[in-house]
């Protein structure tokens, strides 16, 4: 490897933060879409 | 299966072996051989990894998880994605920057070589036997279909894997993984496809959610908190997060994964993308089930799925009783299809009243079936006592076979080979790399020369393929093998965590004081299960607790660290 971790940029974002947020958004939603479909369907 | 299925089938696995031969070839050292040289893309990471927990025990048994229990088991992955973070934040970066083979060979770093030994140990156990489970799921499947013996079976599948692991290590595993689970979501969406066009006429895919939800099998979310209840919101989230956290940060059939990214910002794309598309694909592997569930209400179903072990039980004494019972089950199959189309047509009408009354209805005689099932179960053990009475993992495939398309049978149990291979090639890679790395190399003989350790590597993969045949002939007998994958793993899982967890967050702690608290939490969790305190899967949150708290009060007790 020639570029250390904490240079890596990475991809669509400034910083890696937004990626983590990214997926733990991502769960959250998913979490409130399945509770809607299980009232849904319920 | 006809003979466009066999052709389908053989061609599928010769075309995945010969890919596999193909990616093995060139020059190679135990470098390319465990690690890929460390030139993996972020995609193939992300597919590997995929490919390596995406067992075939995950399409045969989680479609029928969700026919019998509801796709509440999806729950059961919702940590993921938060693991996914922390191995991103913690786990990769040190991986990488301490160029390790394998997650292992970190904890001599950090403590000692005898917590590293332990260490690795648990892990060969653990994932010795998983790995034998996983092979016998897919031949259970092919001796039921094709009346083959089942130990003959473990060891022709098996066989067939471990030609191109051997030969190719890590990149032919990590391609062919590619190229399976190509195949395996275009299968499987087929497959989705085919259960609702199946269905009568005028009942689509809407209409076929609904009779599903009011007969509680898309109870995806579950809030109500139980210890002793497998899957529910809580138990996902956390000892969902603790059981993710250990399979990806310390088990090397995964870390062995994301450690053949040519860059730390590969490997934590492929782990975040993982977190990303995993509770989607679960889903929609669940519907799937929920659908069949759907199928047998309109179409007669079977009052056992396991065919071949029913026609056993047909021979014997009890024969007579079982063919009554079978007859009262097809009665009430067929009263539970009128019913079905009433609830469905209340449904479409909006008709509130009319469908609860319909619902109600169909309920009661459904569980009058099971209750005429369990009587079945109940013959069967009489007739005999070894027999499997579960037999969830042959909803699917009993639905597959029967109903399917010709070509498409064959593409389907073609699918199921090839989820097996991937996860089961990943695990021989893994299981040979610690192996060698942490305990021959790093105990036995530190000065050979690169080809030696070459053929030692390649040596060890064979040997750990005939181990796990011969674990998988003994596995056929323990019922739902997905949950008997998932509670081997909590019972070693948690505790591994814990190792690592103090390795990173405790610094002042040594390699004394956790090696006798990672002892001391692994009796514990084993008698915890052994008496069937809690749910096997908080056993992975319990035993990392478990080893950073023992760890804490032990280490005033030995002498302090020198770094």
């Amino acid at each position: 490897m020639s570029i250390g971790p904490e240079e890596e940029k990475p991809p669509l974002f400034p910083t890696w933060r937004y990626w983590y947020a990214l997926v733990i958004g991502w769960l959250v939603l998913l979490i409130v879409l399945f509770y809607l479909f299980t009232k849904t369907y319920s | 299966m006809s003979s466009l299925d066999w052709v389908v089938l053989i061609a599928t696995l010769a075309i995945i072996i010969l890919y596999g031969i193909w990616k093995s070839r060139g020059e190679q050292s135990m470098e390319s051989y465990f690690l890929g040289n460390q030139s993996m893309p972020w995609y193939i990471v992300l597919l590997s990894i995929i490919g390596t927990q995406a067992s075939a025990i995950t399409f045969i048994s989680a479609p029928g998880q969700a026919y019998t229990d509801g796709m509440r088991f999806v729950q059961y992955y919702f940590g993921l994605p938060l693991a996914m973070v922390v191995l991103c934040i913690t786990f990769v970066p040190i991986f990488h920057k301490l160029k390790v083979y394998t997650a292992y060979e970190f904890l001599e770093k950090r403590f000692d070589l005898k917590t590293r030994t332990l260490t690795a140990s648990l892990f060969l156990i653990q994932r010795g036997l998983s790995t034998g489970i996983s092979i016998c799921a897919p031949s259970i499947i092919l001796s039921s279909l094709l009346g083959w013996n089942l130990y003959w079976t473990n060891m022709i599948m098996g066989g067939l894997l471990i030609i191109y692991t051997v030969a190719g290590g890590t990149r032919a595993v990590a391609y062919t993984q590619t190229l399976q689970l190509v195949i395996i979501f275009g299968g499987m969406f087929l497959a989705g496809w085919m259960v609702v066009h199946l269905l009568p006429a005028d009942i689509g895919f809407k209409q076929a959610l609904q009779v599903s939800g009011k007969m509680e099998k898309l109870n995806v979310i579950v809030t109500r908190f139980d210890w002793n209840d497998k899957y529910n919101i809580w138990s996902g989230l956390i000892g969902g997060f603790f059981l993710a956290l250990s399979y990806f940060g310390t088990d090397q059939s995964q870390v062995g994964r994301y450690l053949t990214a040519k860059s730390v910002k590969e490997s934590r794309m492929g782990l975040l993308m993982n977190g990303l598309v995993k509770v989607p694909m679960q889903f929609l592997i669940l519907l799937i089930g929920a659908m069949v569930f759907v199928f047998y209400l309109y179409f007669r179903a079977p009052i056992f799925f396991n065919e071949a072990q029913l026609a056993r039980v047909r021979n014997t004494e009890q024969g007579p009783a079982l063919a009554q019972l079978e007859s009262q089950y097809s009665q009430l199959a067929t009263q539970k299809q009128q019913q079905v189309k009433q609830l469905a047509t209340a449904l479409e009408q909006e008709d509130a009243a009319g469908a609860a009354s319909a619902k109600k209805v169909l309920k009661q005689t459904d569980e009058q079936a099971q209750a005429v099932r369990a009587e079945a179960l109940t013959l069967m053990k009489k007739a005999d006592p070894a027999a499997d009475t579960n037999d969830t993992n042959y909803i699917f495939l009993h639905f597959v076979v029967n109903n399917l398309p010709k070509g498409l049978v064959g593409l389907l149990i073609a699918i199921i080979f090839l989820a097996a291979w991937g996860s089961i090639a990943a695990a021989l890679n893994s299981l040979a790399s610690t192996t060698v790395i942490d305990i021959y190399q790093r105990l036995y003989n530190g000065n050979a020369s690169p080809e030696h350790y070459l053929r030692v590597s390649r040596l060890w993969s064979l040997i750990w393929g005939v181990f796990c045949i011969v674990v998988a002939q003994f596995a056929s007998g323990l019922g739902s093998l997905i949950e008997v994958v998932n509670v081997l793993g909590s019972w070693f899982y948690g505790v591994t965590l814990g190792i690592f967890m103090v390795a990173f967050y405790l610094k002042r702690v040594g390699g004394t004081a956790t090696f006798w608290a990672a002892i001391a939490a692994e009796a514990v969790v084993l008698a915890m299960y052994g008496t069937e305190q809690v749910s096997f899967l908080w056993l992975n949150a319990i035993g990392c607790i478990l080893v950073v708290v023992f760890a804490l009060m032990i280490q005033p007790f030995v002498k302090p660290r020198t770094m």
